[in-house]
């Protein structure tokens, strides 16, 4: 006899056997394993908070430094860099390009290319991911495996004819632009993700709706009240995708718009790096996803794999 | 009592379906009203021409042509840059090749080591711990750095003078002074590039495999242990035959990215020293936007995707990835 389906999970044999203890010993392993992880995330976040000299000695301090405020003055206040020549020696303060170390203007144009991508790729996406669960499509596993491979597409092969096809059109630095480009670069995931989620609901939702006098629209609209979840789960993860690329967005713009990483990648001159103001940008750029990305934790595996694991 | 309460939720739930509706009804677009699929689908795949059709249909025409540094003009060239593709090819010395090497190492090395870590981990976190689920938010958070700050981050790391990293490994005695991680001849270069990209992917792992070990079937582990199996032959021969399916699409999405890798190699190297550690997509940066040779860099740009898209179909033959 098979035992039921919602019996809980059998704890592997030592755990049986010892109990407790072999309980205590692995809890301790694997909290060992995720702080080892999660080092380099506190060391960096410490790194913001630290001058320069500190950041830069070893082997790393977790306590006994005199914490600073300033990168994050410069980065999210906008003070004068000079000001702080303590920490900041032989800093010319600017970043190669010119690019000033006070971010809240790069963490603004990173909103609105990932908000702006994120809500077009839903609008567009949501209706295709409807209709491939729904109707009656002779080559639905081929049109899937068609969006799937758009995913393929390595951006260094896309980047060089967009950059030409932007500067023809007079894209390149628009928001617009980035906008459209993330948003096809999000596509696949949210076509697919969607229809997942979309396959979950049962077709007879759909058919009583019609029968009830709904259209084809008015079904559409039902079915996306009921994937509410599976929307935000989506729109996350696009936007967490659209905040953290880089290749394109460094080529489609020249610095009237700059998104976090490619402002990071440019507070890094030939002559010295600011690591503090790039701590400081860092934390400044982590937190929020960080959040968010833990509010979708239950979605995250079919996210990452386009639907493909439930 | 139940069965009125139910009733009236139903006779809710109606109304406000019937709510949707009528507003549906009333403002419903008529391309959408169709039940015609193409209709629904044409919004995302025109932006899929765009972001995929496009530019694959650009470089093919790009390939015929290149940038002439004396007249500042893009020329016709007929079939040279394939030429010089065909060539560099065929000689064993070529940046090309090195490319092609490199870019195998990166992606075998970094595959084999995220997929036995993050096996390692996903069975650690499987076997009844407490607070199972805040380890796993910890171990997450590194898949959502940028990774070009996760780059920069081991940059510093990574450094020979002041990085926290390349101290310990110093003091290990694994990397010595002559030849850090970062610098040097370039000795450990590729592990100084893999090193945020597996710190930022075995993540990926842990969460796929754990969501297929939780979702396995007990009985046949029982019946395993039933049958006076040790629980490393259950793994071995049970467990692990079962997890096949989840290994397969946690590898095929690790592979379609590996292939692609360039922000580590960008922030951390930019290739060197020397060509050390240019991988595919970083030479045809250096081509296309360096050196400026668009034509020639079109066409690697399409050897990339040929080389992804062959990769990825015969691994989902192979291993019967079914969606």
């Amino acid at each position: 006899m098979s035992s039921p389906a919602y019996a809980a999970p059998v704890p592997s044999l030592p755990a049986r056997r010892k109990r407790d203890w072999g309980r205590v010993v692995r809890t301790i392993a694997a909290a060992a394993v995720a702080i080892f992880f999660f080092l380099p995330i506190l060391w960096w976040m410490l790194a913001s908070i630290k001058p320069t000299q500190e950041i830069l000695s070893v082997p790393p301090k977790l306590f006994g430094f005199d914490p600073t405020l300033n990168w994050y003055r410069v980065v999210l206040g906008n003070a004068d860099p000079t000001q702080f020549n303590v920490e900041t020696t032989g800093s010319v303060g600017r970043g190669s390009g010119g690019s000033t170390f006070f971010s809240l203007p790069y963490l603004r144009d990173s909103a609105i290319v990932g908000l702006g991508s994120t809500a077009l790729v839903l609008l567009l996406s949501a209706p295709a991911a409807y209709a491939m669960s729904r109707f009656a499509m002779r080559r639905r596993k081929d049109l899937a495996f068609w969006i799937l491979s758009q995913r393929m597409m390595p951006p260094i092969v896309a980047a060089f004819p967009l950059f030409f096809m932007f500067r023809q059109f007079h894209w390149i630095d628009t928001y617009h632009g980035l906008i459209l480009v993330h948003a096809a670069m999000n596509a696949p995931l949210a076509v697919l993700l969607l229809m997942s989620f979309f396959d979950e609901i049962p077709r007879d939702l759909d058919d009583a709706a019609r029968v009830d006098g709904a259209t084809r629209f008015g079904a559409f609209l039902i079915g996306l009240n009921l994937v509410k979840g599976g929307l935000v789960a989506t729109a996350v993860l696009a936007f967490i995708f659209s905040w953290n690329e880089f290749l394109l967005s460094l080529v489609l713009t020249t610095g009237v718009i700059r998104t976090v990483p490619v402002a990071s990648s440019t507070f890094t001159t030939a002559f010295l790096t600011e690591w503090g103001y790039l701590a400081a940008l860092g934390v400044a750029s982590m937190v929020p996803i960080f959040i968010f990305i833990l509010l979708v934790q239950r979605h995250l595996v079919r996210g990452l794999t386009l639907g493909a694991v439930k | 009592m139940a069965n009125v309460e139910q009733v009236a939720a139903l006779d809710d739930r109606r109304q406000a379906l019937a709510g949707i509706q009528h507003s549906a009804r009333r403002r419903s677009p008529w391309f959408l009203s169709s039940d015609r699929p193409w209709i629904w689908l044409l919004p995302v795949v025109l932006l899929l021409l765009f972001i995929g059709i496009y530019p694959f249909v650009y470089n093919i025409w790009n390939s015929f042509r290149e940038f002439s540094p004396m007249t500042g003009q893009v020329e016709p060239v007929g079939w040279a840059n394939w030429q010089r593709l065909l060539q560099e090819l065929a000689d064993p010395g070529s940046r090309l090749r090195s490319a092609l090497m490199t870019t195998t190492i990166y992606v075998v090395a970094a595959l084999v080591i995220e997929f036995v870590i993050g096996l390692g981990i996903a069975v650690l976190f499987n076997s009844g711990i407490w607070g199972g689920i805040f380890w796993q938010s910890l171990i997450i958070l590194p898949m959502v750095v940028p990774p070009t700050v996760a780059a920069v981050m081991f940059k510093v790391l990574e450094n020979p003078e002041y990085g926290a990293l390349a101290y310990y490994l110093q003091n290990l005695g694994i990397t010595d002074k002559a030849e850090p991680l970062l610098g040097g001849t370039g000795k450990y270069a590729i592990a100084a590039v893999l090193i945020p990209d597996i710190w930022q992917w075995t993540p990926f792992f842990v969460l796929i495999l754990l969501a297929g070990l939780k979702a396995l079937p007990t009985e046949p582990l029982e019946a395993s242990q039933v049958d006076g199996a040790t629980s490393w032959q259950t793994f071995w021969s049970v467990t692990l035959p079962m997890l096949r399916p989840m290994i397969a699409i946690a590898v095929l999405f690790r592979l379609v990215d590996l292939l692609k890798v360039f922000d580590y190699i960008f922030v951390l190297t930019s290739g060197g020293p020397g060509t050390k550690t240019e991988v595919l997509s970083f030479y045809a940066y250096q081509r296309s936007f360096t050196t400026i040779e668009w034509g020639y860099g079109s066409v690697l740009g399409l050897l990339i995707l040929v080389i992804a898209i062959v990769v990825a179909t015969l691994f989902v033959r192979i291993f019967k990835v079914s969606w």
